[in-house]
């Protein structure tokens, strides 16, 4: 090595082996210095990472501070070689700096990653680089590859050459086809110049060793001049700042959407600790037995023997590819899959998250982490006057969304209205910190209630909303279009539009709207469409107290009920339990009828009448159509009457009539009460049956009056009394009395042969 | 090779590449294997070795071969899985074939097979006379295979009957065999596994016993994962089948593949190739295996009663001979796929078109 250089260690981030070699090089070379890629404003943070209140994973995260926000990431976990570069400096009292462009020349270098935010960690995460290894390494791409040839080494050297030879493999294999070159070529040069500092310091060549990217290993190489003043000065500038946040093995997985992360962070883990006790097999052991360990406390059998079996298998597979017979996580996984899950990857797909990412979450000491969107979180509540509400005792906020005229300015006219988006937007991401309280004037659209209490967990929950987003509207936004993917029904994906027009995000809705007008071509239930109904027609009622344009949801609201009230009539066919929910679809229905003179009321009212009059539907929604119709007055006395006399008459059997009753009284009581005649053909009805079906009969009717409350007992009575002739008083007290022992015994006795299960 | 005989086991069939297989062998070879697991892979998933070019046996699906392969490395029993046709048999077949160049230890199960097959027998008449002896057993495909130290195959497994499966349990983890008539036992030599074959979906299976299961590694068979590949089976399918049945008959053009391939695989799936629509099923499972019948029928019947090609009409018939097992379901399905599919799909479709709808 050319004298002039300094020790430059290649490796690739979140590498177990690379983090294991580096220590042992940096042991052997013993430097006074340790310069680590990362941008070199993040200084300051190091003194964190051998704080032993920090367990890792945490991230140092950079973000601009104005708008359009865009953010940096830089993961480390206990494996990252960067991480254990600084651990070592600082054990062994030695100089540690980090040495990349800093972080608001990165900030305002033009974007281009795939995926746009968060996928720049200055390293090597270029997708089409990657598809061009992946084809060349063969086997299922080069993240195997890695595996098997880089971090089952045992060897320092061979590691730091190895890595040395990848990275120049890769610069040469997108020589021609990379776009970010020139990026990367000012960071180098940057690099450079910061090595030539630390010379110019009195730091010898020998004294120092570099950490970097296998990547960059060439480029320091390189003799090219490093950056001059004048190019660092003309490189372009955003302001921005950086936090120490806690991570999790969750984010690093690249299922959170992170490029350079690692798939499977919980395993790499496992790679570190199998290296730390010199026992390469350890990794696969563990492995497979953690997998069995959980598939038993989920309640699945997985015997030891099965454990032994996948082992063998791992390591057959393992010899049939590479030629250290040490299984890398693609023969495990194949491995678990065959002994342990049957041969269906399905049936241990959750040890297997649950074993390869993990859940662990790192943690920071308290006031380290300021996020960007804690910023913009605490931003808010002084621009919306909440931040007397952040305190440990819980506070109540009532809010009236209404314009206040009272006031100058145009956001201080609608600042309850904004607080309430605000307090939303907080509910919509799962921050704890503000509950919405049931308001109990009815229809008070305009009001609102809060209780707000700001705990730990609150704290720790809006850091976790950081990556859905920048700022707690970004977040709240990306998580309601999270939840629309994954909407099972329609109702669920209503529900997110319900939100977005609580949290002020037109945008959202819109989005959510589409999602919702594709569902609603497919098959749906009643109850389904109900509750799609109700969810559109809050909003539309609520809309423009909040100031948004509902308008777009009115087709949608059309199609949806037009839908409910074809298929109403054929759902209605159902047992008791499930005529509970239809009985609430169609409450909704109505009102969603009664409150949209746009909804075909015409359809609407055909399919009231028709199950309302059909005989084969569940009586009890038969019933309950009639109270509905009867109340709209879309059915008279008349009307009543003889439907009574028709349901309750002869030979219909007990159970069926008595429901009916049931559902007839479950609305509107007053109007039933008041009705003489009703309790007249009641009457005549109960005297007509034998005493078998009487008492069928009976059991249904004390079921359907049971929630009657005394004084609806009362006016009862009064219309009885009248019926009967008798004293109104004595009527009220025989219907509201408890039954006394002696009777309760008779009664018991008298019922005791019968079959209450029909 | 006789050519007499309608199907020759995979052995002599591919005899020259087995044989090219084992002169270029490298790698070491486990006790009882006539090449390396490496070569057995070549050998089913195809490749090259010095000049001879293997054919793929096994299309698609490389690392189930490799964890098949595996699993009788460790000694371990394997048990293939998959709906109809997914070329369980078949990947049996070679596998014993390329690791024993003997592939003819076969127990092919049913209702009717009974433990003494899974065993030992007796000739009857000797064992009167003689009282037992070694010469008066009759040995089963497993005895042999546990003497020889090589694979035996049990071809549907899921037929016999729980008590037959239960014998297999003690067999496969004891691997010995005791014969109590001649107070001696057979221990089975390095080399011994099985390889079964058992069917997810159809009627008259036994549900195999955890016990059971938990002595084979399982690998499922999946139907193939592409067109692409799909086509390809069929096609090197078609032509090696053919080839050996006379059938007077020129092999089906590309489309023709592609057409069948895609109709099979879009009923099967419940939805259009390119996943723009979704297409109600039918019945019957519609395998690949079906798909290289149905094209070799469309060739017997162009080659007997037509000029040699295969025509819209003989693929309309085979298809709808295919498609429609017994139930009307199928018919309504298979005439709304016509209507909602093929029909919309332009010129390269309509003649098929026309014809299917002219037999329903």
């Amino acid at each position: 090595m050319n004298l002039d250089h300094p020790h430059i260690f290649g490796v690739r981030h979140l590498s177990p082996a690379g983090a294991w070699h580096l220590k042992q090089f940096l042991s052997e070379k013993n430097p006074r210095l340790v310069l680590v890629e990362g941008p070199c404003d993040f200084d300051d943070t190091l003194q964190w990472f051998s704080n032993p209140e920090v367990t890792p994973p945490i991230a140092v995260l950079a973000y601009t501070k104005e708008a359009p926000v865009r953010t940096i990431l830089y993961p480390f976990a206990e494996y990252s070689p960067e991480y254990q570069a600084v651990l070592w400096a600082h054990e062994h009292g030695k100089e540690c700096r980090f040495m990349d462009l800093p972080s608001e020349v990165f900030l305002a270098l033009p974007e281009h990653a795939p995926g746009g935010k968060a996928a720049d960690n200055g390293e090597e995460e270029r997708m089409n680089v990657y598809g061009l290894l992946d084809r060349q390494a063969g086997e299922d791409g080069h993240e195997t590859f890695w595996e098997r040839t880089m971090e089952h080494t045992g060897d320092t050297q061979a590691y730091h050459s190895g890595a040395r030879i990848f990275g120049s493999e890769l610069r040469a294999l997108e020589e021609d086809s990379d776009e970010d070159r020139p990026e990367i070529l000012v960071r180098e040069a940057f690099m450079r110049r910061k090595i030539q500092e630390a010379v110019a310091e009195g730091f010898s060549p020998e004294d120092i060793v570099v950490v970097t990217g296998s990547y960059h290993v060439a480029g320091l190489l390189d003799e090219q001049a490093a950056m001059t003043d004048k190019e660092l000065a003309s490189l372009p500038r955003l302001e921005a700042s950086h936090t120490l946040m806690p991570y999790s093995y969750y984010r690093l997985s690249t299922r959170a959407g992170y490029g350079a992360g690692n798939k499977a962070p919980a395993y790499y883990a496992l790679l570190w600790e199998g290296i730390g006790k010199a026992d390469l097999s350890y990794p696969a052991r563990s492995y497979l037995s953690r997998i069995a360990g959980f598939q038993r406390e989920h309640g699945n059998p997985v015997s030891s023997a099965q454990v032994i079996e996948a082992v063998q298998l791992s390591a057959a597979l393992a010899k049939l590819r590479g030629s250290s017979g040490i299984p890398a996580l693609r023969d495990l996984r194949d491995a678990a899959v065959t002994c342990l899950g049957g041969g269906s990857f399905s049936e241990i797909t959750l040890a297997m998250a649950d074993t390869e990412i993990g859940t662990l979450i790192g943690s920071l000491p308290d006031g380290v982490s300021r996020t960007s969107i804690q910023e913009d979180f605490y931003r808010k509540l002084k621009e919306l006057k909440l931040e007397k509400y952040r305190d440990i005792t819980q506070q109540e906020l009532a809010l009236d969304l209404r314009e206040n005229r009272n006031v100058s300015t145009k956001a201080a006219a609608f600042l309850d209205l904004h607080r309430s988006f605000f307090l939303h937007r907080l509910r919509v991401l799962g921050v704890s910190f503000a509950k919405q309280e049931t308001v109990k004037q009815d229809n008070a659209t305009w009001a609102e209630h809060w209780s707000l209490r700001w705990t730990p967990e609150a704290e720790i929950e809006l850091v976790e909303a950081a990556l859905r987003g920048d700022t707690v509207a970004q977040a709240a936004s990306f998580s309601m279009k999270e939840r629309v993917e994954q909407a099972p029904n329609m109702g669920q994906a209503a529900q997110v539009i319900e939100d977005a027009f609580s949290c002020g995000m037109a945008q959202a809705a819109v989005y959510a709207t589409a999602a919702l007008q594709a569902m609603a071509v497919d098959a749906a239930s009643v109850i389904e469409l109900a509750a799609v109904s109700r969810s559109l027609s809050v909003i539309l009622q609520y809309g423009d107290i909040r100031q948004l344009d509902s308008e777009p949801l009115k087709p949608i609201l059309q199609q949806v009920f037009f839908r409910a009230c074809l298929i109403l009539p054929g759902e209605c066919v159902c047992d008791d339990e499930a005529a509970k929910a239809m009985a609430e679809a169609i409450e909704q229905l109505n009102s969603a009828a009664l409150a949209h003179d746009f909804l075909d009321a015409e359809a609407w009212n055909g399919a009231l009448r028709e199950v309302a009059e059909r005989d084969d539907l569940n009586t009890k929604l038969s019933g309950y159509a009639m109270a509905i119709r009867l109340e709209r007055g879309l059915a008279d006395g008349e009307a009543l009457r003889l439907e009574v006399q028709r349901r309750l008459s002869r030979g219909v059997p007990a159970q069926l009539g008595a429901g009916w009753f049931e559902g007839l009284a479950m609305k509107n009581r007053y109007a039933l009460i008041a009705r003489l005649s009703l309790w007249e053909s009641l009457d005549e009805y109960l005297n007509g049956l034998d005493d078998e079906e009487f008492k069928r009969a009976l059991i249904f009717l004390r079921r359907a009056f049971a929630d009657f409350t005394s004084m609806e007992k009362d006016a009862i009575a009064e219309n009885l009394g009248e019926i009967w002739g008798l004293n109104r008083q004595d009527v009220s007290e025989a219907l509201n009395a408890q039954l006394n022992q002696v009777e309760e015994k008779e009664l018991a006795e008298s019922l005791g042969d019968f079959d209450f299960d029909f | 090779m006789n050519q007499e005989i309608l199907r020759l086991p995979a052995e002599q069939l591919f005899q020259k590449e087995i044989d090219a297989l084992i002169a270029a062998e490298k790698d070491p070879v486990p006790t009882g294997w006539k090449m390396s697991p490496r070569s057995v892979r070549t050998y089913i998933c195809g490749g090259k070795v010095g000049r001879t070019s293997i054919t793929p046996k096994y299309i698609g699906h490389e690392r189930l071969v490799e964890i098949a392969i595996a699993t009788l490395v460790t000694d371990r029993a394997l048990l293939l899985i998959g709906e109809p046709g997914t070329a369980k048999s078949w990947l049996s077949e070679h596998l014993c074939a390329a690791i024993n160049g003997d592939s003819t230890k076969v127990i092919q199960g049913t209702a009717g097979t009974t433990e003494e097959q899974l065993r030992y027998s007796w000739n009857y008449a000797m064992l009167l006379a003689q009282g037992p002896s070694e010469a008066a057993m009759l040995k089963s495909p497993v005895f042999t295979a546990m003497e020889t130290g090589s694979i035996a195959r049990l071809e549907e497994i899921s037929r016999c009957a729980s008590e037959v499966q239960d014998a297999l349990i003690s067999i496969l983890s004891e691997k010995r065999i005791s014969v109590p008539e001649l107070n001696t036992e057979i221990a089975a030599k390095k080399g011994f596994s099985v390889i079964a074959t058992a069917n997810t979906r159809d009627k008259g299976v036994n549900e195999m016993s955890a016990a059971l299961k938990r002595r084979f590694n399982i690998v499922v068979l999946p139907a193939p994962a592409d067109l692409e590949s799909e086509m390809e089976i069929v096609r090197t399918r078609v032509a090696q089948l053919s080839a050996g049945l006379d059938l007077n008959s020129a092999l089906p053009e590309e489309e023709t593949v592609e057409k069948v391939c895609t109709i099979f695989r879009e009923l099967r799936c419940g939805e259009t190739c390119d996943r723009s629509q979704k297409v109600k099923g039918t019945s019957g499972v519609l395998s690949t295996a079906e798909a290289i019948s149905l094209l070799c029928n469309s060739m017997a019947l162009a080659g007997s009663f037509g000029n040699g090609q295969i025509s819209q009409a003989d693929l309309a018939a085979a298809l709808q001979g295919a498609i429609i097992k017994d139930e009307d379901k199928d018919a309504v399905a298979w005439k709304e796929y016509l209507e909602h599919v093929m029909k919309k799909r332009g010129s390269k479709w309509s003649g098929l078109y026309k014809a299917c709808s002219e037999l329903l």
